[in-house]
């Protein structure tokens, strides 16, 4: 622009005049001279309109002691920024480019965040945030919401974008379909889950007073149900054993109480503790209700676990165990007894004496085990010696 | 048979003592009045019998079958209730006689074998006393126990009429055996007396014997029973100390060479 070409004068046969065109640039002041037609209407041309300023925050040295002072920053470093900004019209990779102060290192985000800080700053100073125009506001915004990181993170994301490899952008885009797919398929499924909730759901009753929404009207259900599956042969409900829910005493014994079940279908409410009274035994399981005392005269015992099937007599626990398996076994056995003064034949086989014999048997039992040990350690001690 | 008598009571068992025993005398006594066959020198009764003070016997024993000696005429005596379940007979030897005990039907259960191995000559500490009454006795307590007895069982034998035949006993002051009188002082049940009928001694064959303090004295016995065995196992422990002691001795001789 600044060597604009002078075109020769017999080159062209119409006569020019020479024009001096000036252009109004404030640095330069280049005065620049180029030929025109003479009759020519010369277009008025001026290239103000391009000769555009960049604003830069201004401040005093009042302003920015109060104000803008910074850890990292000095005045006279705001100031290189500012001028450096207004010397590359605002264009921020220039600036960064250009930019050299005492060898800072800062990078484009250090210097923008600190632009954007004066500016945001200035711009407050002038007009205050209540009285601000909209578009000003916006501008405000926009400057102090500048977060540096976040950009420089971002930056870097684009730029390693930039860089990828083929193989890269190939595996992304299988990762990009495989989520696709994924989310498709989660989306049948959840579709179908849907539809069979909707087939499983039950039917709505019709009537309007659900009839068995009370305890007491399940009870009575169950009752009903149960006295139904009483009847049957294979029967499928099993009673709670609790006579307030099943209406009659689940025991197996056939007691003259069963009768008043049907009674206690009609009140649930009835208390069965009256009735229990009586009986003395934990169980109501024995056909007779008896006392303990009752049950010793009679010869009953009760609550006897693994009882052998059939008739037993007492006597055989006081000769059983004296046979072994083995003749010479049983030897030992009578032997050891004899010696300790066991009858061959205890005639009174009570519980009391059971006890004691079986005690004794163990000990037996112990002493032939100990002597059979010690056949085998003399034996050794035999052998060593 | 009705469902109701197969039905069994669970966990439970009903007891019952009874005795099994055997007289003996030697002849000629006013038992055995007609002369016995040649060489038959004793007479004797083997019987199975209730408890003195207990509930009637054939509540749950309904016939009693006794073996003999297979040179008896008839070995196979039966004896149907109500009994008395015994067998008299004269003879020179002693034997094993096998006792079949037939129970109630409603009891649902078969028929047992016992054995009673005859006693004909004076025996242990009273054997003196048996010489000089001319009366040897022999007899055993028995318990039987009925496990989870069927319902309809269970009912007859907790059935207060049991006792009667005591009761009947003692109100007329007569029965089949005099020394058998109950007094009424001891409630009637199936469980021993804490007495005997005092002044019989070791009555044997009376069922006068068997009380708890005759219990209490078998019990002491195997007490002091079980106190000898307690030694003996304290000596052989001393003695398996001594063999280890021994052991680790030849363990370390071993050892140094």
């Amino acid at each position: 622009m600044a060597s604009a070409g002078h075109i020769t004068p017999n080159m062209s046969a119409i006569s020019k005049s020479r024009s001096e065109l000036r252009r109004p640039s404030r640095r330069w002041h280049l005065k620049d001279r180029r030929w025109k037609a003479v009759n020519q209407k010369e277009p008025e041309r001026t290239f103000t309109q391009y000769d555009v300023h960049v604003e830069t925050p201004s401040y005093d040295d009042e302003v920015y002691e109060n104000n803008l002072t910074h850890n990292e920053w000095t005045k006279d470093e705001t100031d290189y920024l500012m001028s450096v900004y207004r010397e590359a019209n605002g264009k921020w990779p220039i600036i960064v480019d250009r930019y050299d102060y005492e060898g800072s290192t800062r990078s484009m985000e250090d210097l923008k965040s600190r632009f954007y800080t004066v500016s945001a700053t200035v711009l407050r100073l002038q007009t205050p945030i209540s009285s601000m125009t909209a578009s000003d506001f916006t501008l405000y915004e926009t400057l102090s919401k500048f977060n540096p990181k976040q950009e420089a993170s971002r930056k870097q994301l684009a730029e390693g974008h930039l860089y990828r490899g083929r193989h890269e952008v190939d595996e992304e885009s299988v990762l990009l379909n495989e989520l696709q797919r994924i989310m498709l398929q989660q989306a049948t499924i959840e579709n179908e889950r849907e539809d069979l909730r909707r087939r499983l759901d039950y039917p709505r009753a019709n009537t309007n007073g659900y009839q068995y929404n009370s305890s007491s009207a399940l009870t009575q259900l169950w009752q009903q149900l149960l006295a139904t599956d009483r009847m049957k042969k294979n029967q499928r409900l099993r009673p709670t054993g609790h006579p307030g829910f099943d209406g009659f005493n689940s025991s197996t014994s056939a007691r003259p109480r069963d009768s008043n079940a049907g009674l206690d279908t009609n009140l649930p409410s009835r208390r069965g503790t009256r009735d229990s009274l009586p009986s003395a035994t934990p169980q109501n399981s024995l056909p007779v209700d008896l006392s303990a005392a009752e049950m010793v005269r009679f010869g009953v015992v009760q609550n006897q676990d693994k009882l052998p099937s059939g008739v037993t007599f007492a006597s055989d626990r006081l000769t059983k165990p004296r046979v072994a398996k083995s003749t010479v076994q049983t030897d030992k056995i009578a032997t050891i007894l004899q010696h300790a003064g066991v009858p061959e034949l205890i005639p009174l086989p009570t519980p009391a004496v059971i006890e004691q014999f079986e005690s004794i048997m163990a000990k037996v039992h112990t002493l032939l085990d100990i002597r059979k040990l010690a056949e085998k350690e003399e034996q050794e001690l035999k052998v060593l010696s | 048979m009705a469902p109701s008598s197969t039905k069994r009571v669970r966990n439970t068992k009903l007891t019952r003592h009874f005795l099994i025993g055997n007289t003996a005398h030697i002849l000629p006594h006013p038992s055995f009045p007609s002369s016995p066959p040649d060489g038959h020198t004793k007479g004797w009764t083997v019987y199975v019998r209730p408890l003195p003070n207990g509930p009637d016997i054939t509540t749950w024993l309904k016939k009693v079958q006794f073996k003999l000696h297979h040179t008896y005429a008839d070995a196979s005596r039966t004896i149907e209730a109500p009994g008395p379940f015994e067998v008299t007979e004269t003879g020179y030897g002693e034997f094993g006689v096998e006792i079949r005990l037939y129970f109630a039907p409603e009891a649902g259960e078969k028929a047992v074998y016992r054995e009673h191995y005859l006693v004909l000559a004076p025996w242990g500490e009273s054997k003196d006393q048996m010489e000089r009454t001319n009366e040897v006795k022999a007899e055993r307590l028995e318990t039987v126990e009925f496990n989870e007895p069927t319902v309809e069982f269970f009912k007859q034998m907790t059935s207060e009429d049991q006792f009667n035949w005591l009761k009947v006993k003692k109100g007329r002051g007569k029965g089949k055996k005099p020394e058998f009188v109950f007094e009424g002082e001891v409630e009637p049940s199936t469980q021993l007396p804490e007495k005997g009928d005092g002044g019989k001694g070791g009555g044997l064959g009376s069922g006068g014997a068997w009380n708890r303090g005759f219990e209490r004295q078998v019990v002491g016995q195997l007490r002091e029973v079980e106190k000898v065995l307690d030694q003996s196992l304290e000596v052989e422990r001393r003695g398996m100390e001594e063999r280890r002691r021994k052991m680790e001795e030849l363990g370390v001789a071993v050892a140094a060479k």
